[in-house]
């Protein structure tokens, strides 16, 4: 009993990177633009956000949101080459990651940010609420972007589901002739969307560092970026199923540490393969399981350009 | 293109398809890009703290000036050139192997397994090894190429997934019973001397070079002249077409992983029995990334490959000596090399299209 509490308190926070990412994937690409870079926007946004609580001071919160910023000026020279230098988006995608890699660890170590440890953002406790048994850490004990989380998706929902620029989005991913020719800003619609959508993933990344970790490593992310990228494939480039997704790594993650506090006889490098396997499978699994052919964005990864029309 | 997006202004920019640029035009495009990308890069490290000057005696003086260091750039080039190819030769049939370092991994296990357990006579190990190590590679890189065959499940994801497998697993043996007896380290027990790729008598270069540049042949003559070279242009030009005209797409996919992986595989050999003399927990580090860029850079062509290899292992070797003197991490290297190349796939920008200002 004690092992399932301490475990399904321990998802939400596992999950929530993952359901970031997501997100800002599936705003990314549903405008049509195929982001590859994720494990580098993530990066970024796990720097940054560790950077700003050694350096600037203890404000968690703002750490996190300067962690998103600063993936978003990445995402600005990855729309610059993806969007108006129509550069192949696997290319570019893959440039952002090598480039992230090597920008990261080159700062952190300039500015002193590697191993460092810092208190970064705790959980909220809300009294009696959290002292509920059983129900009271899983649902009442988490640190506040997790709740922030689950609003960015119901607005998010709404956002592209019920808005008509959602709408504008998703047609631009579907087709980008018929949205220009309605008067619709193809450029612009795309490069809000990766604007948006490597705000999420800098999100995620701080988030690594600021609550899970706290702490910067290089390479800390340890191949999330490419989980996510993996999920959204899995979730079809649809919310609610991403939801799913999410959580059920965010259940993995949080299982491997609990494996070995009960005294689970496995080989430590086995455990730690585990995310990945799980990912491999679950790709293997959805492709065996159905034609995702339909669901995916139908200009996803062609660059628009009005005169290359037919 | 009307990036104003309001018609009544005077001025727009105008996008269009040019016609095929001349190879002189291209060339001087190709430099001004690899200039430019040059240049951002020289800039970064003198805000890191290193003295223009040093650079020029690093990157040039330093290196062409001693036999020991222009040797150093050949040794490091080998490696290059391979994961170039192995990159190079997935690509043409439109297979995105990220996996190349997983590979490695893999390729090296074989290749150190043979040794530590010592497979065969002495006078076939290094044989035994190397073809070791090119199925260990193949091994790594089969699961990924039939299930994007079978399935259509990305290759870029699942190849990169296997890295880290890869990687785990690696760990787990040096960490676990594969651990040097001698010294404790994590890393593999010393080869023996005929473990180890002969010296071929100039300053510390080895036979690993003899093999990358047979590699590079017969990848050349794969390429331009055989039968499935040709079908892999196909394929690479319209898979539709490919498919029509008969060729059997998915086991032409399938043969060139199976090379792709083969060649990677026989990297993380020559790394190990070429530089590093046993199995280290990080000898693969960064060849997965440089092979891909090395194979962007030289449009996947082996004689490009050759140069483009040459030019990244005089980065690698000037970025070391930065590392002692300056602690410039090594992770500036890979940031040089991604800022180059983003450089010349945006450049592709100027190749392709004309901008021109419209008047209304």
């Amino acid at each position: 009993m004690d092992f399932l509490v301490f475990w399904l308190s321990n998802v939400p926070s596992f999950a929530a990177p993952f359901a970031l990412g997501v997100l800002g994937m599936i705003i990314c690409e549903r405008s049509g633009v195929l982001n590859l870079g994720a494990e580098g926007f993530v990066l970024v946004g796990a720097m940054s956000g560790a950077g700003v609580l050694i350096s600037l001071g203890d404000y968690p919160l703002s750490a996190i949101i300067i962690a998103g910023a600063s993936a978003s000026v990445l995402g600005l020279l990855f729309g610059f080459l993806v969007v108006l230098l129509r550069v192949n988006q696997v290319i570019a995608g893959l440039i952002m990651v090598f480039l992230a890699q090597g920008l990261t660890s080159l700062i952190s170590r300039n500015m002193g940010w590697v191993n460092k440890p810092f208190s970064g953002l705790g959980r909220l406790d809300f009294g009696f609420l959290t002292d509920i048994p059983f129900l009271g850490p899983v649902i009442f004990g988490q640190d506040i972007i997790v709740y922030i989380t689950i609003l960015l998706y119901i607005f998010s929902f709404y956002f592209i589901y019920r808005t008509n620029i959602g709408l504008q989005l998703r047609a631009v991913g579907e087709n980008p002739d018929a949205v220009d020719a309605a008067g619709g800003n193809v450029i612009l619609l795309r490069f809000m969307a990766i604007l948006i959508g490597a705000f999420f993933l800098g999100v995620a990344g701080g988030y690594l560092t600021v609550v899970v970790a706290k702490i910067w490593v290089d390479g800390i992310s340890g191949g999330r970026g490419w989980i996510i990228i993996a999920l959204v494939i899995f979730a079809r480039w649809q919310l609610w199923r991403s939801i799913v997704g999410a959580v059920l790594f965010g259940c993995i993650e949080a299982l491997i540490p609990r494996l070995a506090a009960v005294g689970v006889q496995l080989p430590q490098y086995f455990i730690l393969m585990l995310p990945y396997l799980v990912t491999l499978f679950v790709m293997i699994w959805s492709n065996l399981k159905g034609n995702n052919k339909q669901d995916t964005p139908l200009a996803l990864g062609r660059p628009y350009l009005r005169e290359e029309r037919h | 293109m009307n990036y104003s997006g309001n018609i009544l202004t005077k001025k727009r920019l105008n996008l269009e398809v040019r016609e095929p640029l001349g190879l002189l035009a291209k060339t001087i495009i190709l430099l001004v890009s690899v200039l430019f990308g040059l240049s951002i890069s020289i800039f970064i490290l003198i805000l890191s703290g290193v003295n223009a000057s040093d650079l020029w005696n690093e990157f040039i003086i330093y290196i062409f000036t001693s036999q020991k260091n222009l040797s150093a750039v050949l040794v490091q080039a080998v490696p290059l050139i391979i994961v170039g190819l192995s990159a190079a030769v997935a690509f043409r049939a439109k297979f995105w192997n990220i996996g190349i370092e997983g590979q490695m991994i893999f390729g090296a296990i074989a290749a150190t397994f043979i040794a530590t357990n010592d497979v065969g006579p002495e006078s076939m190990r290094l044989t035994l090894m190397f073809l070791a190590a090119a199925a260990g590679g193949i091994g790594w890189i089969i699961l990924p190429a039939i299930i994007k065959i079978r399935l259509d499940v990305n290759e870029i994801i699942s190849t990169l997934l296997m890295n880290y497998i890869a990687f785990n697993f690696l760990l787990h043996l040096l960490y676990g019973s594969w651990r040097d007896p001698l010294t404790g380290f994590p890393n593999s027990q010393q080869y023996d001397t005929f473990e180890n790729l002969p010296l071929i008598g100039w300053q510390s270069l080895n036979f690993s070079i003899v093999i990358a540049l047979f590699l590079s042949a017969v990848i050349f003559w794969l390429f331009v002249f055989s039968r499935f070279g040709y079908m892999l242009r196909v394929l690479h030009s319209n898979a539709n077409m490919a498919q029509s005209l008969g060729i059997r797409v998915g086991i032409l996919i399938f043969l060139a992983t199976i090379i792709s992986g083969a060649l990677a595989g026989i990297c993380g050999f020559a790394v190990s029995a070429g530089i590093e003399s046993r199995m280290t927990q990080s000898f693969f580090v960064g060849y997965g990334f440089s092979g891909i860029l090395i194979a962007f850079l030289a449009r996947e062509n082996p004689i490009g490959i050759l140069i483009v290899s040459l030019l990244f292992s005089i980065l690698v070797i000037g970025g070391q000596s930065l590392q002692v003197f300056y602690q410039i991490p090594f992770a500036m290297v890979q940031l040089i090399q991604a800022i180059i190349v983003m450089c010349v796939a945006g450049s592709e920008f100027f190749i392709r299209y004309r901008i021109s200002i419209l008047k209304r």
